[in-house]
Formats: C-alpha cells, sequence, structure tokens
C-alpha cells in the first residue's frame, strides 16, 4: 500500500495511530456484543443472539471502513499535505456515536425489563 | 507537511463533506490536530463501552450488593454511557469546527456529570457492598 515510510510527511504516526484507535474501538465493539449477546438470552430469547450478530458485523464494518480512511488519510497527505481530499471524514464518526447510543438504550432496557 | 499550506484555496463555502456545519467554516487545519480530534471521538466511544458494561454487569452477574442501590448504581452507569457518545460527537463537531477557525478549543461539556456521576456510582456500589 505505501512505497515511502510515514514518517516524510508525518513524524508522530497520526494516520497510523488513528487506524489502530479505531482498530480497538471496532475490536471492543464486537466483544461487548457478543458478552451482551450472552447474557441478554435469558431476557431477549434468541433475539439477543441477532444483537451478538449484528454487533459482530458492524464491529466488520468499521475495520473495513476503517482501513479505506487510513489509506484515504494516507493518500490525501502524501498528495497534498492535509486532509481535504478525504471523503466524509464525519459520516463514519456520527455513524458510531449513533450505534453508541444504540447500545447504551439497549442496556437501559436489559436492567429496566429484567 | 506546511509547505503546501498557502497555495490551497479556501475551499469551506463549496466544501461539501458532512457535516457542513463543520467543514463549510475556517479553513483546512493542520491534519494532526484533525486526527487527534478523531482519536480523542473513538476514546470517548469506548468510554461509553465500559460505563455501560460497568451497568449490565452489576446487574447481570450475580454480585453480593442491596438490590435496590446495585440497580441505582447500574442505572447511574448506563445513563452515562448514554451520555458519552453525545458529548463524543459534540465535542468532536464543535472542537473541529474550532480549530478549521483558529479559535480556542471548547471544554468537554459533559465532563464534569461524567466524574461526578462515576463518583456517585461507585460510592451506591460501595454503600451497597457494604450493607449486604
Amino acid at each position: 500500500m505505501t512505497d515511502r515510510p510515514d514518517a516524510v510527511f508525518d513524524l508522530g504516526l497520526q494516520a497510523e495511530r488513528t487506524a489502530l484507535a479505531w482498530q480497538r474501538t471496532a475490536l471492543a465493539v464486537a466483544i461487548g456484543a457478543l458478552v451482551a449477546g450472552r447474557l441478554a438470552v435469558p431476557v431477549f430469547g434468541a433475539g439477543s443472539l441477532a444483537v451478538a450478530v449484528l454487533g459482530v458485523v458492524g464491529a466488520v464494518v468499521v475495520l473495513v471502513v476503517s482501513r479505506r480512511r487510513y489509506r484515504a488519510v494516507h493518500q490525501s497527505l502524501r498528495a497534498r499535505g492535509d486532509l481535504a481530499a478525504v471523503r466524509s471524514a464525519g459520516a463514519p464518526i456520527a455513524a458510531l456515536a449513533g450505534v453508541g447510543l444504540l447500545v447504551a438504550l439497549l442496556a437501559l432496557a436489559f436492567v429496566l425489563l429484567r | 507537511m506546511d509547505e503546501g499550506a498557502e497555495d490551497v484555496p479556501d475551499e469551506a463555502p463549496t466544501d461539501r463533506r458532512f457535516p457542513r456545519r463543520v467543514y463549510r467554516a475556517g479553513r483546512e487545519p493542520d491534519p494532526r490536530f484533525s486526527l487527534a480530534n478523531e482519536r480523542t471521538f473513538l476514546a470517548w466511544i469506548r468510554t461509553s463501552l465500559a460505563l455501560v458494561a460497568a451497568g449490565v454487569a452489576l446487574e447481570a452477574l450475580d454480585l453480593p450488593i442491596a438490590d435496590g442501590l446495585r440497580l441505582a448504581g447500574a442505572l447511574v452507569f448506563i445513563v452515562l454511557g448514554l451520555l458519552a457518545p453525545a458529548q463524543a460527537w459534540l465535542g468532536w463537531a464543535a472542537t473541529e469546527r474550532a480549530l478549521r477557525q483558529g479559535r480556542p478549543l471548547p471544554s468537554p461539556r459533559l465532563g464534569l456529570l461524567l466524574a461526578v456521576g462515576t463518583t456517585v456510582a461507585g460510592l451506591l456500589v460501595l454503600v451497597g457492598l457494604v450493607l449486604r
């Protein structure tokens, strides 16, 4: 993917650190979904397994998007030194904030309904 | 990285990136700051997940904590977990806007509430453990 090291334009490895932050967030989402799905079986029945599957699929989507974004950030930084060429930086951020809100609402339902 | 900054046109008025409230303000900031802002957003999301996990664990595991206090602690944790993604999104947008306009960065709006709430939840659990 890269023919020159990041250090040429990015001494702090900002792009890579940001990609890693997305990856550990995706990992947290996947593990959280699996544990939540297991815990919720006595309360919500088999439907809770759907939550687990959905969470893992969502985490994979986050991983794929962050991978593509890393590439775009890298190319934009190399081509012009800023992030103006990176498409829709806010969209994955808004989506993930929405997922976080949904997870918290599901947890609220779990605690109140059990 | 700074050499090209002068000849980058101010493209804010026609910038199509989402959200436009952010990207149509000011001019393109140092990319390192934007990426750091993105990581701060992600850290808030993980904080939200941790708060929710704490609340769910209190109720899902069979812990020796007085019932009422345990439920109260769990609810405080989960309500904080609900607020954290809001802080994550609003904080990211406000910070990115401030970066683009060269203004001072906003403080985390819900920071105090989260600190107080986490303390309260911890105290509820502690008292619940003692009373049981």
